[in-house]
């Protein structure tokens, strides 16, 4: 047995007799902690929750919570005998009670055996729901039944909270506030999470650890801050679309040459061999803009994206590469302008395959 | 196949064996030997059997499709005096069986029949009988049937028209056509898979009909299955036409599985549950309108009704020689306890599926309900011959009593047999009520600790509740009608309204039949009326 609170050893999901996650290991530490899976829509990640909560079987591996075996090869533990709380995407809740019966049905659960470190009351105040709490599932809005069901889970205090997507259906403009709340609940109550999303800010605002799942396999579990900036594959860099891979060739421990941006400075995460021929991540924030400098590319696209635009420029080898701008910069380029970048060009972070 | 074995699964298992048994029974008939009869027949009447049949068939289709289709289009798209009325009062037909209704369009058009006594109060004396047109033989026996069964075209397809786009019918008016031009180039064909349902049915119910067609005396398959096994004692030749008639049902019973699938379609769409505003009729049209769907509902209600009522009141004797407490208290014995049984199984099977998830017990299943569309005479006789044959086996080899009685005329064996009739009804209903509940409902249930067992009683009874009351309705209104099982698996002397009416008119004393016809009638308009909000899907039930 490990020290983890939550440990995945060697799973293959399956569901249907058909594999969509293999070999996935990965733990949560210490309880009360948050993770996020991120991948693309159909992936398995939703396949993952459902076999954690119990619901799916495995055939090969385990699935180990605070020292005892919930699923193995051998065991299985029914779903009602692990305190674990799943809020499904869609709507899960119970038909023919109002919204206040459907939590309180999940707050029977939690009857004598934990503290409630966050009340009914608050969960329901946080969530904003207090005003629809006599309707039924039917006359609510699907992001209310989202946030109903997520106040479900929450009550039952269990052991492990698996959140599917849990707020895909709340309005964008209502979604970071929600964010805010759901992570000050999630704190305050010491529930281990697992949360399952496709949208990388959110898992990377809420979760200390994100697994990436793509291609039937988990490809990196890691802070988010070490996914966002040191992928460690070129299908990470892909699935965060985040910048772009340039033919570059090492020159020394600590500088690179790319035909189009000249020398490149900067920490390599991974030691190459001098004289190597790699592909060199290039972010947008990684590049600077500068009108004065003489290093100029014609401006292809930009996308104002509110607080910055992003830049898309061609270098003479047709390579297109992402610039990011402040949007309060003094002026703007058009499609068809040269735009400058700043040398010498240094990057914290060099990460290349 | 048993991967998700329990407790649930082996019930659910039991249940479709159990169901299916009867269409097994029919089938192994082809291997067993027969009388002498089977050679008779073959060379004498079996090729009327056939042809009556589908001659029948045929024209109560066209009959049921014309009365059906019409009133539906009228109610659904126009405003005319009583429409709202005519929308559920069309569905009153069905309270009227076929065989009630020949008795009353005999009694009303034979000789010095009700027809002729009216004549004569308006005209006095005369010699009327000869202008008096006479509906029997086949004739008879096509508007019986029509006039009681087309409301199944009628509910579908005002379903249908009902939940049909708005924008499509916005369509024809944009592309400048009539009114007729859009009924028969979108409205019609956007219906076509709810009608072929309903004409499917309505197709089932004829080859399966009993009363009328013996009352009019057409000898048809239906009849002939019950004639070899009543009068020569034949059941393996009675299950040998059976399982010819069942073969073609089985036909229609894709057919309609099919359509209906289709029909759903339709009835999902978000558009379709638009409202559509009504047209108000003015002037002739609006009396044309009204006049067709009048005389439907005279036709095929007022009429039976108002015939059996009169006998009633001009042979009060009748209402006096029968124990209507003893008719009554039986009819609804046999309904409660069938009722019951019914919705505990179906709900026991409905949630073994849901929960095993298996697929040959999903296909097990949709084959044991299949017993909607045997005729209730094969049936009785699959029962009875299954029984024997069980019955042999266990003295023979295991040196068991008889075990006959207990399920030949008795009250177990009648509710054995309406359970396999009307299993589908039941099985259905619920079904279509547990479609409603998201799988992940089931899921949240068990992982806030509820148990498989809890989770059906607090979860999904509760949300069953009013489908398990139209389940209740509907089967109830269905046994009362019901005739040959009834007829050939009573006890001794264990009478219901629709037994002691046959037993009366077959004995040619239709003047007795109208109090147990009246009864019956009445009582299931009763039913009638109160599930006609379901059966219409007001509220999109």
């Amino acid at each position: 047995m490990s020290n983890n609170f939550f440990e995945v050893k060697n799973v293959d999901f399956k569901v249907g007799g058909k594999t969509k996650v293999a070999n996935v290991s990965f733990a949560i530490e210490n309880e009360g902690d948050v993770i996020c899976l991120l991948g693309p829509s159909g992936i398995g990640k939703t396949t993952i929750l459902r076999t954690i909560a119990g619901l799916e079987k495995i055939k090969k591996g385990s699935i180990e919570l605070n020292g005892s075996i919930l699923s193995s090869e051998k065991k299985n533990l029914e779903p009602e005998d692990r305190n674990i709380s799943l809020a499904f995407q869609e709507n899960s809740l119970f038909p023919h009670y109002t919204v206040e019966k459907n939590i309180l049905l999940g707050a029977e659960r939690n009857k004598g055996k934990k503290d409630h470190q966050v009340s009914l009351q608050e969960i329901i105040e946080l969530l904003d729901i207090s005003l629809i709490l006599n309707k039924y599932p039917h006359e609510i809005s699907a992001g209310e039944a989202q946030r109903v069901s997520l106040a479900r889970s929450l009550v039952t205090q269990p052991d492990l909270l698996l959140l599917d997507e849990p707020l895909s259906n709340v309005d964008q403009s209502f979604k970071e506030e929600i964010q805010e709340k759901l992570k000050k609940i999630l704190k305050s109550s010491k529930i281990t999470t697992i949360i399952v999303t496709h949208d990388s800010y959110e898992a990377f605002y809420l979760g200390s650890k994100c697994g990436i799942i793509l291609n039937q396999e988990l490809k990196q579990f890691d802070d988010p801050y070490n996914v966002y900036h040191l992928p460690n594959s070129i299908e990470v860099v892909n699935f965060l679309n985040r910048g772009t891979l340039i033919p570059a060739e090492v020159t020394s421990p600590k500088s690179l040459e790319n035909k189009d941006l000249g020398t490149i400075t900067g920490n390599f995460i991974k030691p190459f061999p001098i004289g190597s021929k790699v592909k060199l991540l290039v972010q947008p924030e990684d590049l600077h803009h500068d009108d004065k400098s003489n290093l100029k590319f014609e401006v292809v696209d930009r996308k104002f994206r509110g607080t910055n635009f992003i830049y898309t420029l061609k270098t003479p080898s047709n390579t297109l590469i992402p610039v990011f701008v402040h949007s309060h910069h003094i002026h703007q380029h058009e499609v068809d302008e040269k735009f400058g970048i700043k040398r010498p060009i240094h990057i914290d972070h060099i990460v290349c395959f | 196949m048993f991967r998700n074995f329990n407790v649930w699964f082996l019930s659910s298992l039991l249940i479709s064996i159990f169901v299916s048994i009867p269409i097994l029974t029919v089938f192994t008939s082809f291997f067993e030997d027969t009388s002498n009869y089977y050679q008779i027949l073959k060379d004498t009447f079996l090729f009327e059997y056939i042809s009556n049949s589908f001659v029948l068939l045929f024209c109560v289709l066209i009959f049921t499709f014309l009365i059906g289709t019409g009133s539906a289009y009228l109610v659904s798209f126009f405003e005319f005096p009583l429409s709202n009325f005519f929308k559920w009062a069309l569905i009153l037909s069905f309270a009227v069986p076929p065989y009630i209704y020949a008795y009353s369009l005999t009694a009303f058009f034979e000789n010095y029949g009700t027809a002729f006594t009216i004549l004569k109060n308006l005209f006095g004396d005369g010699n009327y009988n000869n202008n008096i047109p006479k509906f029997d033989g086949m004739f008879g026996a096509i508007l019986s049937i029509s006039f009681s069964l087309y409301a199944y075209v009628y509910i579908l397809a005002r379903a249908s028209f009902l939940y049909q786009s708005q924008n499509l019918i916005d369509l024809g008016k944009n592309l400048g056509f009539s009114k007729f031009k859009s009924f028969y180039k979108i409205i019609l064909p956007a219906a076509r898979p709810a009608i072929v349902a309903g004409l499917s049915l309505v197709a089932m119910e004829t080859l399966a009909e009993f009363g009328a067609v013996d009352f009019f005396s057409i000898n048809t398959l239906t009849t002939g299955i019950y004639n070899s096994w009543i009068t020569f004692d034949d059941l393996a030749f009675a299950n040998r036409i059976s399982s010819f008639l069942l073969l073609f049902i089985f036909s229609l019973f894709i057919i309609e599985n099919l359509s209906r699938k289709k029909a759903k379609y339709h009835f999902n769409t978000r558009d379709g549950l638009k409202q559509k505003e009504k047209i108000k009729l003015y002037g002739s049209r609006s009396f044309l309108a009204f006049t067709f769907c009048f005389s439907i509902f005279f036709l095929s209600f007022l009429f039976p009704l108002s015939q059996m009522l009169y006998w009633t009141i001009k042979f009060p004797e009748n209402l006096f020689d029968l124990q209507i407490t003893n008719l009554l208290l039986n009819t609804l014995y046999l309904v409660l306890l069938s009722s019951l049984v019914l919705i505990f199984f179906s709900l026991i099977s409905n949630y073994g599926n849901r929960v095993s998830k298996n697929k040959t017990l999903n296909t097990l299943s949709t084959l044991s309900i299949s017993g909607y569309a045997i005729p209730g005479v094969i049936l009785a006789i699959a029962f009875i011959t299954f029984i024997a044959w069980f019955d042999d086996s266990i003295v023979k080899y295991l040196g068991f009593t008889s075990i006959k009685k207990i399920f030949i005329g008795s009250i177990l064996g009648l509710v054995l047999v309406y359970f396999i009739r009307f299993y589908s009804l039941a099985f259905n209903g619920i079904k279509s009520g547990y479609e409603k509940i998201n799988i992940s409902v089931d899921e949240s249930a068990y992982l806030l600790g509820y148990s498989k067992r809890k989770t059906f009683m607090n979860i999904h009874i509760p949300f069953l509740r009013n489908s398990l009351l139209f389940i209740i309705i509907l089967v109830s209104l269905e046994i009362i009608r019901e005739l040959p099982i009834t007829l050939i698996l009573r006890p001794f002397n264990f009478e219901t309204f629709a037994t002691t009416a046959y037993i009366s008119a077959s004995e040619d004393l239709l003047e007795a039949a109208a109090v147990p016809s009246l009864f019956l009638i009445l009582i299931a308009s009763l039913f009638i009326i109160i599930s006609s909000k379901y059966i219409l899907r007001e509220n999109n039930e």
